[in-house]
């Protein structure tokens, strides 16, 4: 038996005289939202609890991670700016006081107005057309679940660039952001835990970044008997909760799962396999030519397979074939479509399937040369295949909401640094071939996409399929074609002229390769001019002069902005440049309603979906303002404010305010106050969700807090709409991705571009292994460094009270915090740290050719002993508190360059380090 | 007759400290005074190596050294097991500090703030919370408890009679209950799992269960 859960309590809302119990959500990092309630007694919020009413609803049983309970003395803490500010040193950098002086809201505003308005009468872009205006939020898009309706401003300015980057890339799961929507709809992905038996987790750390939901998923399949083997360099949380710990080498994880597929391929049945999934699902029956494209129909250009009742090939869709997964055949007649639409006709064409040719790029991968590569032995990894096999109950189905769906309870999940920068496209696409052999993909028990960016519509991913091309999904890709192709980047970090998979929807630009964006901001490539700086840059919640890579350099290039707004909590690093600080209401003083549940970001499944509203617990400190307020009134000082009320009626707060059988609309023509605009969207979300009669408006949910309406469990996930729409998933070969690949590099290649060309090298149709390690060792060498001088790996980890927070600066999160070994710490081997003359407590300098970096020693026994490990962001040098705690960071470290930047556009928190003890110093910390 | 005790399931606690936090916020309690929190602990020698994360506190002993050795009579025992502090008789001696073995007690001898010497509007609101000069540890949330019983409710089952830490850990790790309630939260866990209790040699007979299926620590 489990531990049992509480008891729902009555609905929250309450008002006992001097003491009131105000619903809320906290949105801090991407793993939310977490309901709670914020305790108020005379006024002022004493501390926040979990929702209890949201317990039968919600899959963490209303419960509400740590970073909440840090809400309160955000909210008083005395370090914040709490009037309008603006800069009276023109001169910018780390060493320059800026001088900020309060100003009125009148001034702050009118202010950037009359910039705004100037820009308006000059054009919008400049003449490389580059947008004026450019605005960067911080983690993984949580800051607009907090800017009110700054999206309606945003949407009523027009073009505005969001290239420039605080994290992203580097950060975050870049790589399986960009392949896992395009194989599976899966911007993130995860196990589906509350039906799998056997997780291979290559630095997942779930038990830290996956939030309340999943880790109360996880700690319920591990009483029922899961079996989850954490591959990774330290033994973190999650290793620590997990059934089995391997310390691979780091940046190697490619062999790992590379040796896991061939393992599954060549030691194994090929009964074993899940066949039918293969046959029916995936493109394993195509036939693929010599030259590396899909042997086509030369009536219908439709991917050929040879259809074993005829002996003959015929188009993927014939009706009544028999495919032959495996196999070597001579097609009489067929085309193959190479880069830009060259048709090549074929005679006698040898073909094999994808799936052969897959096993044919697989066979030297044996588990014995992983050994050698990770440095995990052969048996090890032979055994790992084994299990994730017998596991994956082949041919078993399950019952879902009354339909009977496929059930193989296996899945690989990975984490940061593994799927992203080199490297990650051959992981992220092993682990979904792992789980596609086995039939894994998108079924109950396998491994999901959660939620997609994207595409759209961004609240149903399922929706979001559309057939395409090839009896695939549709995939929407920047144009690669002579005649399409952006010659001219449309901002500032090229996604569209260099990235192809990122398409441009809104949130493409700003995953793009970001770190470009700072890069080219000093020194753009001789084929290109260098790019104006923004004239306006928009900062909030965010911190890229310590968050990104590189961070001295970060912080240069941001000097050199002429303008920069800063929302602003404390002081920082970040508006340490700006111009003018804006201090708007924080979490526990504004107002929004969000949306909630359904499938999203990490592991929030829910049986429901709806919204919830952040109400004000608390009257905002000092001048702070709500955020809407602030968008409304720089819309109306900016002259938008009929485009503005647009946006808002078409849905830039979360909902469109007019639907069948409701219209909430608000007249276009004046400002509409906090209150009208949110009670307007609660009515039309409530709405929209149940149907006119289940209208709410704001004073009910200031009441309730949210409102949830049922989501099908089936729609967790996505095979069903793949079978419904007969659609296959675009794997296990890559013809699509290897022919854009081709016809970038000859786009790039006409206008004279080769620095791009090591990134072209990752578009392959099926993913080969590259010596990644060794690219974060030839990165010392291009340093004109010596790669013996720096013998240790860095890499860094996640602590839930910090994760994406935004709280380095609050005293609750640093104290509990420490309860954890390496909080602030160098984490090193206890072994390593003896050679080196380290004993437990020595402060010690981390570095790397760049810079350096210095904290204390945490000695362990769980880390490689060629690997130390920097938990979290700091080296803080303006933000109050955080300034103070002398906590290493590994950003410091981390060279930022083209070299270390995988096609995608990102890179990973790797850098080879040298540790040496410092002497202690008298007063130091 | 009742008997509470927590329960902490180490398969199930990952360190994340909410318990921690939502304490220290609930119960107002100082910078570096924690009645709650989890240790990070790690045994074994690389590569075989195991790190575990345990949630301590007072354990409300039933036989609890503390309240031997009180000069004051200010620590004392409720008939349903809490151990309790008198802070009005409490001299601050530190005897019990050092005679308890699970390290629960704390004494700090002047206010302390999260942001130094002034304090928050929300620690100025809960300053009657803080106390200097005295020893401090967990309660139980004792008074939560006995507002919640006193509506009916039933501690463990009903938030609001439950200890705050239970309240808050995301993971399930923490359960609370009278012990002696066969239908309450508490008694199946123990009876269908194998469990501990630290410094069981020790004879303080400790309410505080740790479920453990790989034995003791």
């Amino acid at each position: 038996m489990s531990s049992a859960p509480l008891r729902e309590s009555p609905p929250q809302a309450a008002d006992n005289g001097a003491i009131r119990a105000v619903p809320s959500y906290c949105y801090n990092c991407v793993a939310g939202p977490d309901l709670m309630t914020v305790r108020v007694e005379n006024g002022v919020a004493t501390r926040i609890e979990p929702c209890h009413a949201a317990a039968a609803i919600h899959p963490g049983l209303g419960r509400v991670c740590v970073k909440a309970f840090g809400l309160v003395q955000k909210t008083y803490n005395p370090h914040r700016v709490l009037t309008p500010m603006r800069r009276t040193n023109p001169r910018k950098g780390r060493d320059e006081d800026p001088g900020f002086v309060p100003i009125s809201w009148d001034e702050a505003l009118d202010t950037i107005a009359a910039r705004l308005q100037d820009i308006r009468a000059r054009g919008l872009v400049d003449e490389a057309g580059l947008p004026r205006v450019a605005a960067t939020f911080g983690h993984g898009g949580t800051p607009q679940s907090y800017m009110g309706t700054f999206p309606a401003f945003l949407s009523a300015w027009g073009p505005i660039d969001y290239s420039f980057g605080s994290g992203q890339g580097v950060k975050c799961v870049h790589s399986e952001h960009l392949y896992g929507e395009f194989w599976h709809r899966g911007f993130t992905v995860c196990a589906d835990t509350v039906h799998t038996r056997y997780v291979i987790s290559c630095g997942s750390n779930v038990e830290v970044s996956g939030g309340v939901c999943a880790v109360r998923r996880h700690a319920d399949a591990r009483i029922r008997g899961v079996k989850r083997v954490q591959i990774e360099p330290h033994l973190s949380p999650t290793a620590a909760c997990s059934a089995e710990w391997v310390p691979i080498k780091p940046k190697t994880d490619p062999a790992f799962l590379l040796a896991l597929v061939h393992t599954l391929l060549f030691e194994h049945e090929r009964s074993a396999l899940d066949l039918p999934f293969l046959r029916d699902r995936t493109a394993a029956p195509y036939l693929v030519a010599a030259n590396g494209y899909y042997l086509r129909d030369p009536a219908t250009g439709k991917p050929l397979l040879w259809d074993e009742t005829s002996g003959g090939a015929v188009p993927f869709d014939t009706p009544g074939a028999h495919p032959a997964l495996e196999g070597r055949y001579t097609v009489a007649t067929a085309v193959t479509r190479g880069p830009d639409n060259e048709i090549s006709p074929l005679e006698a064409a040898s073909a094999r399937t994808a799936l052969t040719a897959m096993a044919d790029a697989m066979q030297s991968y044996t588990a014995d040369w992983a050994a050698g590569v990770c440095d995990i032995p052969a048996g090890t990894i032979r055994r790992i295949a084994a299990e994730f096999l017998d596991n994956a109950c082949i041919g078993a189905t399950i019952n879902i909401d009354g339909e009977t769906l496929p059930f193989r309870p296996v899945a690989v999940t990975l984490g940061k640094t593994v799927n992203n920068g080199w490297g990650a496209y051959e992981c992220c696409w092993a682990r979904t071939m792992l789980a596609t052999l086995v039939g894994a993909l998108e079924v109950p028990g396998g491994t999901l996409g959660t939620t997609v960016r994207l595409n759209r519509p961004h609240e149903n991913r399922l929706l979001s399929v559309k057939p395409g091309e090839d009896g695939f999904m549709a995939a929407h890709f920047n144009a690669t074609d002579r005649n399409g192709w952006m010659a001219q980047p449309s901002g500032r970090n090229a996604h569209r002229t260099l990235v192809p998979i990122l398409g441009n929807s809104p949130w493409a630009q700003a995953l793009g390769p970001t770190h470009l964006a700072w890069m080219f901001s000093r020194a753009a490539p001789t084929e290109w001019p260098t790019p104006n700086l923004p004239e306006i840059w928009f900062a909030f919640r965010t911190n890229p002069a310590i968050s990104f890579w590189d961070t001295a350099e970060i912080g240069r290039a941001m000097a050199r902005m002429p303008f920069i707004v800063a929302f602003a909590y404390t002081f920082d690093e970040t508006n340490h440049m700006a111009d003018i600080l804006l201090p708007d209401a924080t979490d526990l003083e504004s107002t929004q309603l969000i949306r909630i549940g359904g499938t999203k970001f990490v592991e929030q499944h829910w049986a429901h979906h709806g919204v919830a509203l952040r109400a004000p617990a608390v009257a905002p400190q000092g001048e702070a303002r709500d955020f809407t307020w602030i968008s409304t009134e720089l819309a109306r000082r900016a002259g938008l404010l009929e485009r503005y009320n647009a946006a808002l009626n078409r849905g830039a707060a979360g909902a469109p305010l007019k639907g069948e059988g409701y219209d909430f609309s608000l007249a276009t023509d004046r400002a509409h106050d906090v209150d009208t605009i949110w009670n307007a969207v609660c009515q039309a979300a409530t709405a929209e969700l149940g149907g006119t009669a289940e209208a709410r408006d704001l004073d009910w949910f200031k009441q309730h807090g949210h409102y949830v309406v049922p989501f099908k469990r089936e729609d967790w996930y996505l095979y069903p709409t793949m079978v419904r729409l007969g659609l296959r998933f675009e794997l296990p070969y890559q013809e699509r991705l290897l022919r854009v690949g081709e016809e970038l590099g000859r786009r790039l290649h006409e206008h004279g571009i080769h620095w791009w060309d090591r990134q072209l090298d990752e578009y392959v149709a099926l993913p080969q292994w590259h010596d990644v390690p060794e690219r974060w060792v030839q990165a010392i060498r291009d340093l004109g460094a010596d790669p013996a001088d720096y013998p240790l790996w860095g890499i860094t980890t996640k602590v839930m009270p910090y994760t994406t927070g935004n709280n380095a600066g609050i005293p609750l999160m640093h104290e509990v915090s420490a309860n954890l070994r390496g909080h602030g710490a160098v984490v090193i081997n206890a072994a390593t740290a003896a050679r080196l003359g380290i004993a437990a407590g020595d402060r010690v300098e981390v570095r790397s050719p760049i810079g350096s970096t210095t904290g204390r020693a945490a000695l362990v026994q769980g880390c490689r002993p060629d690997t130390v490990v920097i938990p979290g962001q700091f080296d803080h040098w303006k933000t109050p508190f955080a300034k103070d705690l002398a906590f290493p960071s590994l950003n410091t470290v981390v060279p930022m360059s083209l070299a270390l930047t995988d096609a995608t556009g990102s890179g990973a928190d790797v850098v080879r380090v040298a540790v040496r003890k410092l002497r202690a110093e008298a007063g130091a910390p | 007759m009742t008997r509470y005790v927590m329960v902490a399931d180490l398969r199930r606690c990952v360190g994340c400290q909410t318990c921690t936090a939502a304490c220290k916020e609930g119960n107002g309690t100082p910078p570096g005074v924690q009645w709650r929190r989890v240790l990070d602990l790690e045994s074994g020698t690389y590569p075989d190596v195991r790190r575990v994360f345990v949630p301590v506190g007072c354990q409300h002993c039933a036989n609890p050294p503390c309240l031997e050795v009180c000069p004051s009579t200010a620590t004392r025992q409720r008939p349903d097991g809490i151990v309790t502090i008198d802070y009005d008789l409490c001299i601050g001696c530190s005897y019990c500090i050092m005679a308890c073995p699970y390290d629960a007690r704390s004494l700090i001898d002047r206010p302390l703030y999260a942001f130094g010497d002034e304090p928050t509007p929300a620690e100025a609101a809960r300053i009657r919370h803080q106390t200097s000069g005295v020893a401090t540890k967990c309660t139980f949330c004792a008074k939560r408890i006995d507002a919640g019983v006193a509506r009916g409710l039933v501690p463990g089952q009903d938030p609001e009679a439950t200890p705050l830490c239970v309240n808050s850990c995301i993971s399930g790790a923490l359960s609370f209950g009278d012990i002696d309630d066969p239908a309450g939260p508490v008694a199946d866990l123990l009876a269908e799992n194998q469990w501990f209790r630290m410094h069981e040699s020790e004879g303080t007979e400790p309410g505080f269960y740790y479920i453990w299926d790989k034995g003791t620590l």
